[in-house]
Parts: C-alpha cells; sequence; structure tokens
C-alpha cells in the first residue's frame, strides 16, 4: 500500500490555501450538500462514515454531534482543538498551515449540524504560521459570504474566532481547554459520569462540540462523497475508517507527515519515510508520546488501526510516530518523556502532579548513574498508583510510556540501575546535530 | 439539621484594581482591540488570555506587576486572578524582563535523540547563561522549552514567529550574528502577531 491522500492530496500546492484554489479543487461541495440536507441527515453521513475522533481517543465523531439537544433552547459551541502538544505530533500543524478552508469548510458543517452559534478554534500559541494561516482562510470565508449572516442565502449564521493558547500541554485535554477558553489557568474539569457530558454542559455550560482539526478535516470529503463511500476506506481493519495521517519523525531519512489508509502496515509507514537512518530499528513510539513503545519485530506485525495496535502492545494514539535506531538509550528516552509530564502536569490532582514528579527523578538518578536495586520495580509501582487514578487523562499518558517502555526493554532498564551507564555505548546527551 | 459550613461570601468576588492606583499603559490602538475582541465572548473573563498578550506587546514583551493590574481593571477582574492565569502559561514573561530575542530551544522527544541536547548545551555555553536567564547586555533570553511539534525539522528552536530547523553549529552561530544586528523585539513582535490572529480583518487597525 502507498499513502492514501484525502486531507493532504492538495497541500502541496499553495493555492489550496486560497478560496479560489480551494474551490477549484472541489472545496465547499461538501458544505453546499449538508445545506440542502437537514441536520439529522449530515449526522447520519457521519455516523455511516465511521469516523473516529483524531485527537488520539478515537471516539466516535458522530455521537458527539448527535448528543447535542435537537430543539435548540441556549447557545450552542464549536471548538476546534488545534492544541497539538503531543511530543512527535505535527499533523495539525501541516492541515492549518497548507489545507485551513478544510478545517474551516469542515467546522460550518459541524456548524450546521449541531445548530452553534459560533465556533473557536483553540490553537496553539507557538503555531503563530497555522494561526495566520487559518485566520486569511477566515477573513475570505467571510468575505465570499461563507461565513458570518446567513451563509450561501440558506439563512444559516455562523461565525469562527481563532483563540491562541499562550503555552501548555495540558490545554489540550478537552475540559483544561475549555477552562483556558474561558480565561482560567488551563486545568481539566470534572467529567463524566460525575459531571455532564460537554455536549450538554460545556463552554460556558452550553452545550458544546469539542473535535480535534482532523476530525473536522474529514468532515467536507465525507459529506462530498458520502458516509459509506468513507466507510469504504480502511474496511479491512475491525472499526476504523478513512485515513490517519501519521507525522513520522525520529531517526528516518525522511521526517513528516504520511497519510494511509487504516490497514496499512506499520512497516510500511517506515518505508514512505525514506527507511531508517544511522542505524536499525530498535523501536518505534507509534502515536505520540504517551502510547507505549513497541520493539522493532512488533513494528513487523503492526497494522494501523485503533484495535489493531492494541494488538502489538500499542496504540494509535494521536500520530505522532517516532522510529528510534539501535544507538538510542531508551532508558534516556523514558526519561525525557517523564520529565516532559512532570513540567506539563498543572498540578491540580495528587496522583499526576507528586506521581509524574517521581517518576521523573527516579529515572533522573538512573540516567546519572545513581539507579538503587528495586528502582526497577519502584517505577513500576508509582506507574500503577498513577494510572486510571489521575483526574484527567495527563495522568495516565504520563505512565504509560514508563510502564511499556519497561515491559519491554526491561534489560535496559536493569542493566543501567546495576551498571550505571546504559547499554548503548554513548555519552549523556549523546547525538550530534544534523 | 444545621446550615452547612460556608465561608466566604460566594457572591462576591474580590474588587478589580481601581483607576486611581495604577498607570495605565495601552496605548489607544490597544484599547480598540480589547474592545474588538470582547465582542467576541459572551463575557470578560475569556478576554482575560488575548488581553495578556495585548499587555505583553504593550509593555514591551513583559508582564510586570503593573501590566497584570491593568489587564486586571480592564476586564473587571481580580490582581490575584489575573496573575493566577498568566503564571501558568510559559509563554507569557512573568518572572523578568526578557531579552530582545526569546531562544527557545526544544529537548523533547524527537529532539533529545536528534541533538537537540547538543544545541542546548551549546548555546548555554556561547551565551554564558543559564536556563531562563538573560544575558547582561539584554538581547537573548535562553529557554529550555517542551516539544514545539515540529519534530520533522529536529533539533529544532523557536525565536519569535520563526520555526528554526534542523539547525546545527554554523546555522546556530549565524543566526545568533543575525539576531543581534536587528532591533526589534522578536518578543515584542510575536506577541503583537499573536493579538493580530484573534482579529477579523474588519477589525484589524
Amino acid at each position: 500500500m502507498a499513502e492514501r491522500l484525502l486531507l493532504l492530496e492538495h497541500a502541496a500546492d499553495p493555492n489550496f490555501a486560497t478560496l479560489a484554489g480551494y474551490q477549484a479543487k472541489g472545496g465547499y461541495a461538501g458544505l453546499r450538500k449538508a445545506l440542502a440536507m437537514d441536520r439529522q441527515g449530515v449526522i447520519d453521513q457521519v455516523k455511516a462514515s465511521g469516523l473516529r475522533g483524531r485527537g488520539g481517543a478515537g471516539f466516535p465523531a458522530w455521537i458527539k454531534w448527535n448528543g447535542i439537544e435537537k430543539t435548540k433552547t441556549q447557545p450552542h459551541y464549536l471548538i476546534c482543538n488545534a492544541d497539538e502538544g503531543e511530543p512527535g505530533t505535527f499533523k495539525d500543524k501541516q492541515l492549518m498551515e497548507q489545507t485551513p478552508f478544510l478545517l474551516v469548510e469542515g467546522m460550518t458543517i459541524a456548524g450546521f449540524a449541531t445548530q452553534a452559534d459560533c465556533g473557536y478554534i483553540y490553537i496553539r500559541g507557538e503555531f503563530i504560521d497555522a494561526a495566520r494561516a487559518v485566520r486569511k482562510a477566515i477573513d475570505e470565508a467571510y468575505a465570499a459570504g461563507l461565513l458570518g449572516k446567513n451563509i450561501l442565502g440558506t439563512g444559516l449564521d455562523f461565525d469562527l474566532y481563532i483563540h491562541l493558547g499562550a503555552g501548555s500541554y495540558e490545554c489540550g485535554e478537552e475540559s483544561a481547554l475549555m477552562s483556558s477558553l474561558m480565561g482560567e489557568r488551563g486545568m481539566p474539569r470534572l467529567k463524566f459520569p460525575h459531571a455532564p457530558l460537554p455536549t450538554v454542559a460545556g463552554l460556558w455550560d452550553r452545550p458544546t462540540i469539542i473535535n480535534n482539526v482532523e476530525t473536522y478535516c474529514c468532515a467536507p470529503s465525507i459529506l462530498t462523497n458520502g458516509g459509506e463511500w468513507y466507510a469504504s476506506i480502511g474496511a479491512s481493519t475491525k472499526n476504523s475508517r478513512g485515513t490517519k495521517i501519521f507525522s513520522v519523525s525520529g531517526h528516518v531519512n525522511r521526517p513528516g507527515n504520511y497519510e494511509v489508509e487504516f490497514g496499512t502496515p506499520l512497516a510500511e509507514l517506515l518505508q514512505m519515510a525514506g527507511g531508517m537512518k544511522g542505524g536499525a530499528l530498535k523501536a518505534c513510539v507509534p502515536g505520540g508520546s504517551s502510547v507505549p513503545m513497541i520493539r522493532a519485530e512488533a513494528v513487523e506485525r503492526a497494522i494501523i488501526g485503533y484495535e489493531e495496535m492494541g494488538e502489538v502492545g500499542s496504540m494509535v494514539g494521536s500520530g505522532g510516530c517516532m522510529f528510534l535506531n539501535e544507538h538510542t538509550c531508551i532508558v534516556r528516552f523514558i526519561w525525557r518523556t517523564s520529565l516532559f509530564y512532570a513540567r506539563e502536569s498543572c498540578g491540580k490532582c495528587t496522583p499526576c502532579r507528586e506521581g509524574t514528579k517521581w517518576l521523573a527523578q527516579i529515572l533522573d538518578r538512573i540516567v546519572k548513574g545513581g539507579g538503587r536495586s528495586g528502582d526497577f520495580e519502584l517505577l513500576q509501582q508509582v506507574c500503577s498508583q498513577i494510572d486510571g487514578r489521575s483526574f484527567c487523562g495527563l495522568g495516565d499518558a504520563a505512565a504509560w510510556p514508563v510502564a511499556g517502555a519497561l515491559k519491554v526493554f526491561p534489560e535496559e532498564f536493569r542493566h543501567f540501575i546495576e551498571h550505571g551507564k546504559s547499554v548503548v555505548d554513548s555519552p549523556l546527551r549523546e547525538p550530534a546535530m544534523v | 439539621m444545621s446550615e452547612p459550613l460556608r465561608i466566604g461570601r460566594p457572591h462576591e468576588r474580590p474588587a478589580p484594581p481601581k483607576a486611581e492606583d495604577l498607570n495605565l499603559h495601552f496605548s489607544e490602538r490597544a484599547v480598540q482591540e480589547l474592545e474588538a475582541l470582547k465582542t467576541h465572548y459572551p463575557d470578560l473573563k475569556a478576554c482575560v488570555l488575548p488581553c495578556l498578550w495585548i499587555a505583553q506587546r504593550e509593555y514591551g514583551g513583559f508582564l510586570s506587576g503593573e501590566a497584570l493590574a491593568e489587564v486586571a481593571f480592564r476586564l473587571k477582574r481580580s490582581y490575584a486572578e489575573v496573575e493566577g492565569v498568566a503564571t501558568f502559561y510559559s509563554m507569557y514573561n512573568v518572572a523578568h524582563k526578557p531579552g530582545r530575542h526569546k531562544i527557545e530551544v526544544c529537548t523533547c522527544l524527537t529532539c533529545s535523540v536528534c541533538g537537540g541536547f547538543r544545541v542546548w548545551e551549546y548555546l548555554k555555553a556561547k551565551l554564558g547563561v543559564e536556563n531562563g536567564q538573560t544575558t547582561p547586555d539584554g538581547v537573548f533570553t535562553l529557554e529550555e522549552v517542551e516539544c514545539l511539534d515540529a519534530c520533522d525539522r529536529a533539533p529544532v528552536i523557536q525565536v519569535g514567529d520563526r520555526y528554526i530547523g534542523p539547525v546545527n553549529e554554523a546555522t546556530l552561530d549565524a543566526l545568533l550574528a543575525e539576531l543581534r544586528a536587528s532591533e526589534e523585539s522578536s518578543v515584542v513582535q510575536m506577541a503583537n502577531e499573536i493579538v493580530q490572529v484573534h482579529l477579523a480583518a474588519s477589525e484589524r487597525a
């Protein structure tokens, strides 16, 4: 299998980021079709497509869209989670920079289906280029009557606003993102079943839809070609449909975003990225820093799909796929991972705030050669004390990579703890700059 | 049953700073931008983050106590609330006035295995500063940051609105020379860019 380009098909064409260029390639056909249907018809198309959230959790998109009250009694809001912060992932950045109209059209379709008054695109503060591209697209869409009042003469009103973050990984978590959008510290809120779903009481306690950039970008082609057409892509997998963009980085010859059909072997993704650089494949983190890493043998068996990746002990996640060569020290890699979570934990709940710090401290003493016997088990224990016990997913995401690496590379950790040095013979903070 | 214990008065909020206690610094343009932003949200509180960006630009890249007080005053929030928000986010400069250019070095996962720590050590030695410090001439602030999500360009650094990568010793030397020669503050410029993307074409000055 090769790449299957639905979203990135015209990404290299700079005209595609302009309204004229976008419409020349069939842009806005999806919105026109949607507006000719009733709202439920649009949701049914998304249901038929089998589209699942691309932000990492893989939750069926239509369930969210369908969960909004049908008889509108109050304002409804739409949010795009463009706070891409997962280490290893850079797909939303490219989508916003090169295909901003896919996002704008996709959000307009979702806005129509859920009777939203307006949408907020919450973009990570660092992504100024992406924000500028989306701003340009929104301005053009307003000027052409594709946003604002009476869209395409159908009486639909829908506004889009851009809201930038200011540097916080935690704000990628949906309830924390809403806190941040409402002008607070980016801390998570109580979630279902302890609190209503965002579709019932989200932003300003109003019914709210929140989806990832890539999810919204899928909507135009689903509406244009029909949900069943979309569902035929990736049909070899258990329950994953369509395409997924993987951000391939690490020790590969051609790092970048690659869009593949679900059901593609993971090993082919590596080939697309030009194969390994500087040594043979040792490990792969297939879905962003939060997912457990897998060994080279598992990469050979892995099939890209939400359930299929589970069979090799990992996840699709957000699609941040890092390939590591044989000279990589897994212990140091995991040390850096845990440092990331310790720094980005928002501090709200004890298991995450304290647990991530302890993981980082224990790993820090190990990589500095001061590992103690029993540290291996201690790490496992701390992971199990965080996993499932933290207020939001950040704690789980901090525990999984450590627990995963302890499971698949136990010998590396034991060696480092026992001998005070890595099995990979290289100084701390090893590789040369490219 | 006795009444549940109530601490404080839930319907009263701490008062925002008073105008007479403040030196208001926002320019005419900034006030207009803030007025436009207020129309984007159903309440004033949601304007805190964008207004902090305006303040970061208006106060030369640094959110001093005065700057936070002005944001609090203009949005009718308490000073403590605004300070609480500002200190949560890493891109707001609340600790001290940054240099003209803030160099943010990613040493996170992909960068760490592609030489990010070499970049970090090189720049620390070259500039003679530690994490978060500013060079004595006030030109550079160096900061180690978490994933910038440009892993295809690892090792990558960010200066203002520019992503630069992959970098090596030669490109870093050239970059430092270029930045040293430029008079404009990329910290202020970045804050301005961020304010501008919030605003629709009709709202921009």
